[in-house]
């Protein structure tokens, strides 16, 4: 009788792994309501599921790297199309730019500013209102270009939310100067101020063999910061829009 | 070949690179294992059937190369390395150190289990198969699928701290 022993363990995983018709599982359901045991059992196998499930997702918040890209597509996808920009949870990647003619992928040599090391060209700091970097972390969307009035670029990879505000990754490309600075800007409750700049050598970087990927350990530069403001995962399109109507107060 | 297998081989890369992870514990070695496995499925595409499953297709091609690997580092010994195994996301997959903890004993457990094991439940508990397309990946009876299933769960639940794995 179902209801008075105890299921063979098969039967309580095939439960669990979803593997029976509805009208089995619903039995199993019945059985477990007065048999707490093997509660407890289906229990401990749907967490080891949801543990082994979590424990190697990280790919799946990734890029797909270059190298595999180029493999499957062929080497001549533009860059612009290589990285899934800002990918729903992905954390603290330090980005690729798709500039016109520039097939740069992140992952080269990387050095990281701390707010005292300072950086010639995007320096940590409150950043002026009024700035074109303020205007851009303000109004421009994740994803999209916009040319500052000295010419360089400055595109943002994405938005997390902070326990006391937001942070926003953004890169600022001067092609003329050979250079493609990546910075996090974060409000913190108050206005827009830089707190990390990584600088990268577009030479440098054009010169290393292959273009490396995206999703490697070097990209893994805000990471640091990010884990201890406590920021969370990327926000997705809504989100981000939603925060940037709201002007970016929480 | 047609642009839509390739996009499509394109898309199923990130799972791919998960399913090689959780077999390999070690990043490089698995991203080297998908390469090596697009790189197969590149030179024979027809023996893809049109109709099936890409992601299984794959899944199998994957396996049996890293079988193949396997047995040939076997007198080397093990490919994988503990430090990779714990510190391969760098926590990117948990808010909490004591999640990340909790996800660096998983992935530690994962790489004890003997390789029949470990792919039974890196296809059914990490990539959501089925076990009749588990048997399929592995080119396996079902019943030797549940009962590896059953085995690998009895080693890994004591060693994640939640079931004994002995009740009957």
């Amino acid at each position: 009788m179902i209801r008075h022993t105890a299921l063979d363990k098969d039967r309580l995983a095939a439960f669990a792994d979803g593997e029976l018709a509805p009208e089995e599982a619903a039995a199993v359901v019945m059985h477990l309501a007065d048999h707490p045991q093997d509660q407890a059992y289906v229990d401990d196998l749907m967490a080891a599921n949801a543990a082994l499930a979590q424990a190697f997702a990280a790919p799946l918040s990734e890029p797909v790297p270059q190298a595999l890209r180029d493999l499957i597509l062929g080497p001549s996808q533009p860059a612009a199309e290589v990285v899934a920009f800002p990918a729903a949870r992905r954390r603290g990647g330090v980005a690729v730019w798709g500039g016109p003619g520039l097939a740069l992928a992140a992952g080269l040599a990387v050095a990281v500013f701390l707010p005292n090391g300072g950086a010639p060209d995007l320096s940590p700091g409150p950043l002026a209102q009024g700035s074109d970097l303020h205007a851009a972390l303000q109004a421009l969307p994740a994803g999209e270009v916009q040319v500052m009035s000295d010419g360089a670029e400055v595109m943002i990879l994405g938005s997390l939310p902070t326990p006391d505000g937001y942070c926003r990754e953004i890169e600022v490309m001067r092609s003329d100067a050979g250079r493609l600075d990546a910075a996090l800007a974060c409000t913190r409750g108050q206005g827009w101020a830089v707190e990390v700049v990584i600088v990268e050598n577009l030479e440098e970087a054009a010169r290393s063999e292959g273009f490396g990927t995206a999703s490697g350990d070097e990209a893994q530069g805000f990471a640091p910061f990010l884990d201890r403001i406590g920021a969370g995962t990327f926000m997705s399109p809504e989100d981000e829009a939603a925060a940037m109507a709201g002007g970016w107060l929480r | 070949m047609s642009d839509s297998f390739r996009r499509d081989l394109v898309d199923l890369v990130p799972r791919l690179r998960r399913f090689a992870r959780s077999l390999v514990g070690n990043a490089q070695d698995a991203d080297d294992l998908v390469q090596a496995a697009c790189e197969r499925a590149l030179r024979s595409p027809d023996l893809f059937r049109p109709g099936t499953r890409m992601d299984s297709w794959m899944y199998r091609i994957i396996q049996n190369l890293w079988l193949d690997d396997r047995r040939r580092s076997r007198t080397r010994g093990t490919t994988i390395d503990p430090d990779d195994v714990y510190l391969s996301d760098e926590g990117k997959a948990a808010q909490q150190p004591e999640d990340r903890m909790m996800l660096a004993q998983v992935r530690g457990a994962m790489a004890s289990l003997p390789d029949a094991q470990r792919q039974v439940l890196a296809l059914i508990a990490v990539e959501g198969l089925s076990y009749k397309e588990t048997a399929e990946v592995l080119d396996v009876p079902i019943g030797t699928v549940m009962s590896r299933l059953s085995r690998a769960r009895e080693a890994l639940l004591p060693k994640l701290g939640l079931s004994e794995g002995r009740r009957q």
